[in-house]
């Protein structure tokens, strides 16, 4: 065996597919994005060489300056928010033992089985200022007024609850099985010196948890600046860009305003931004490590 | 710095994997039916009944059509869904494969079959946004307009699907702009259908004081709010209309007074309450819900909506008392009342690439024989066809039906293609984004004048 594995044709073979993929699905398309992103390309026809210009452009668009910034509010929102929520809930439950540890894990996790596509739906009708659950509940309570839960002012607000709420279970989940994973000992350890429940949280489950928070963090960060479905479905963008996101924008210039170039260069800028933000959190977590 | 380039390298593929995505994420709805599979039954029994077409030498032909007319039940997507039918029975070797996808998603669609191979029978719009690149990428087949001479197209409607003075598509509607109202609601509270711009809006005040909801906007799409300052800027302009969009969008400069006017026009009927909270959000269902559930006293739309008069599923005290009139003239404004908002939009071509570009054709032909398209489509209420319909009427027409049809009769003049339509595609994107944001006060009428303006350059 170890023979087989040391013959070069072997391990050449054994990586030859990867090495495909990677260059055909990854590095091909990319550099056809980089190119594109010199063109005035509509998608149709043929390709000009415009040079700069799409990247000139990009960087007086301030409906892609919104979708960046609104990105980093989802992302900051995923890292304030949703994860602390959901490292406390995850505790918490680890603690439930018996059924109920069980049946709250599945229901916390359901929004994340339930498809995009009918989340998104679901709180639109939620939202609905006419016959919407919110406005209606707000009724019970006796204010007659109709809130605009989707208005240029509120909509991002809304979006970020429909995004925070519906990436909980996952981030929940992750962090349950990192609890999971930490030794019953240092639990008994604690509860021996006289730890109350908080300290031990604080001072045994976070910092076991580093590496977990790690992984979450960055994919929470990552996901943000990718985030797409929800809001395509949601509220696509508007009303006048206020909810737009890199990745929906990048959708609407290149395949509705025939704009293919353009919608490339914003790609590739995208994709300069998402390794950047990749290696300032490796960084981050590094640096942190190492104290 | 191994480990920083594999997670970088790993970052991007994520970033690529999400563009590739992008562009097979629409979900289409193909479109069964029973009667293509009965007319594949009979082919394969080698049915007896030839027709005098090509296609009936017994070769099995397959015909894809790409719809943007996903509703197969209702309106003009049951006329289309009839005459396929129809062909089908009649040309028993001939199955037409339906993919119909609404109207946005269908768009985005179209430019990615473009890239790759266009079904044969195509939905197209007939107005510069959507047709000029299409017609720039040479992907829609040459029609031989001798052959049209007989389909009694109502004159000037082949225009827009031209170029160089070549035809590649067929108009299917003459499109007009109406504000749709529920006449029980308007009589049981004594309100007038009003004359002027004016009149609508005191009349808009009266009905949001009873707490019903003035005029239902579909504000979240954009085009159909966009369609309603073309409306105002006809009101305005009168038949100065075209000729200043044209201006504009040459130039990219929209400062006119007129368009100014009508800006500012929507501006302030929006600040007064016309539209429904949240109309700058919602999209095409749930706003014509509010008309059809008589939450709303009004709803904007065009003559392609008329089929709400016949659908069962609308509430018939609703349904029956559905009547249409057309935007009210602005005082100072150049339009009389018989200058309205109409246009020939949306139609048929044939890819060039097909394979069997004949046959495609010749099924085209076969939808536009005056006793189809428009025959079935005036039976079913769907609005005013492209061509003569005078043949078709029957006396049982709805109410509405009569309306709109008077409203086209008494024209004096009509607008052409709408505003959002007149630019290139980017232009189009633009104004139907940035016109949400004017309306609801939090961009400035010259910031939204500007911001389309650029959109042309």
């Amino acid at each position: 065996m170890k023979k087989l594995y040391s013959n070069k044709l072997v391990i050449f073979s054994l990586v030859l597919p990867g090495v495909l993929v990677f260059l055909f699905a990854v590095l091909a398309p990319i550099c056809l994005s980089v190119y594109y992103g010199f063109t005035d390309y509509t998608g149709m026809g043929e390709a000009h060489m415009v040079g700069w210009d799409n990247y000139v452009k990009l960087f007086h668009d301030s409906a892609f300056g919104r979708s960046l910034k609104n990105s980093l509010l989802l992302a900051v929102g995923f890292i304030c928010i949703q994860h602390p929520l959901a490292i406390v809930v995850a505790a918490v439950l680890d603690k439930l033992q018996g059924k109920a540890e069980g049946v709250f894990r599945c229901i916390y996790f359901i929004p994340n089985v339930i498809s995009v596509a009918v989340i998104a739906y679901l709180w639109k009708f939620i939202y609905n200022p006419d016959f919407g659950l919110l406005n209606n509940v707000l009724k019970v309570f006796g204010y007659q007024g109709k809130i605009n839960w989707l208005s240029q002012q509120n909509a991002i607000w809304s979006v970020l609850v429909v995004l925070i709420w519906h990436g909980f279970g996952w981030g929940m989940l992750i962090y349950y099985t990192g609890i999971k994973n930490i030794d019953p000992v240092l639990y008994e350890a604690a509860s021996i010196d006289g730890a109350n429940w908080w300290t031990t949280f604080f001072r045994v489950t976070l910092p076991l948890m580093k590496p977990v928070i790690q992984i979450n963090v960055t994919m929470a960060v990552i996901s943000a600046l990718k985030q797409m479905e929800t809001v395509y479905l949601l509220t696509n963008g508007g009303p006048n860009n206020s909810t737009q996101f890199a990745a929906n924008y990048l959708y609407q210039q290149a395949f509705k305003a025939f704009k293919y170039g353009y919608g490339n260069a914003i790609g590739v800028v995208f994709i300069i931004i998402c390794i950047l933000v990749t290696v300032a959190l490796n960084h981050l977590f590094k640096d942190k490590q190492d104290v | 710095m191994k480990k920083k380039i594999i997670a970088s390298l790993l970052t991007a593929a994520m970033a690529v994997s999400l563009l590739a995505g992008c562009s097979k994420s629409n979900s289409s709805t193909e479109v069964s039916n029973d009667a293509q599979n009965t007319a594949q039954e009979s082919a394969a029994e080698g049915d007896e009944a030839a027709s005098e077409t090509a296609v009936a030498s017994g070769e099995a032909v397959t015909i894809k059509l790409f719809s943007n007319l996903p509703d197969r039940k209702n309106g003009q997507g049951l006329v289309e869904q009839m005459i396929i039918d129809e062909y089908m029975a009649e040309n028993p070797n001939v199955t037409i494969e339906v993919e119909a996808l609404d109207e946005e998603a269908y768009k985005t669609k179209f430019k990615a079959y473009a890239m790759d191979g266009m079904p044969d029978v195509v939905s197209i719009w007939g107005q510069p946004a959507f047709l000029d690149e299409v017609l720039d990428a040479g992907v829609l087949a040459e029609l031989n307009e001798a052959d049209y001479a007989d389909y009694g197209f109502i004159a000037g409607s082949l225009e827009g699907f031209k170029k160089d003075g070549k035809l590649y598509g067929l108009p299917r509607n003459t499109d007009i702009m109406l504000i749709y109202y529920n006449q029980k609601m308007f009589d049981d509270n004594g309100w007038k259908v009003p004359a002027t711009y004016d009149e609508l809006m005191s009349l808009c005040a009266d009905i949001k004081a009873a707490g019903i909801t003035p005029i239902a906007m579909d504000g979240g799409d954009g085009w159909p709010m966009a369609c309603f300052l073309t409306d105002i800027l006809v009101r305005v302009a009168g038949t100065d209309y075209a000729e200043i969009v044209r201006n504009a969008v040459a130039t990219g400069n929209f400062s006119a007074p007129e368009m100014q006017e009508a800006t500012q026009i929507l501006v302030d009927s929006a600040a007064a309450g016309m539209f429904q909270v949240g109309y700058d959000s919602q999209d095409y269902g749930t706003t014509m819900n509010l008309f059809t559930n008589g939450q709303a006293a009004m709803y904007c739309m065009g003559s392609w909506d008329c089929s709400m008069a016949l659908n069962e599923d609308i509430a018939p005290e609703i349904r029956d008392n559905i009547r249409a009139f057309t935007m009210p003239v602005v005082d100072g404004g150049k339009a009389g009342t018989n200058d309205i908002a109409a246009w020939n939009g949306g139609g048929y071509a044939v890819s060039a690439d097909s394979a069997v570009k004949e046959e495609a054709i010749r099924f085209l032909n076969y939808m536009y024989q005056p006793d189809k398209l428009s025959k079935y489509g005036w039976e079913n209420g769907v609005g005013m066809s492209a061509q003569d319909q005078t043949a078709y009427l029957t006396g049982n027409e709805t109410e509405l039906q009569k309306q709109v049809m008077d409203i086209l009769k008494n024209a004096t003049s009509v607008s052409g293609t709408p505003i959002n339509d007149c630019g290139p595609s980017a232009f189009k994107t633009a104004i139907e984004s940035e016109i949400q944001g004017v309306s609801n006060g939090s961009t400035s009428v010259d910031d939204f004048l500007a911001a389309i303006g650029a959109a042309c350059e």
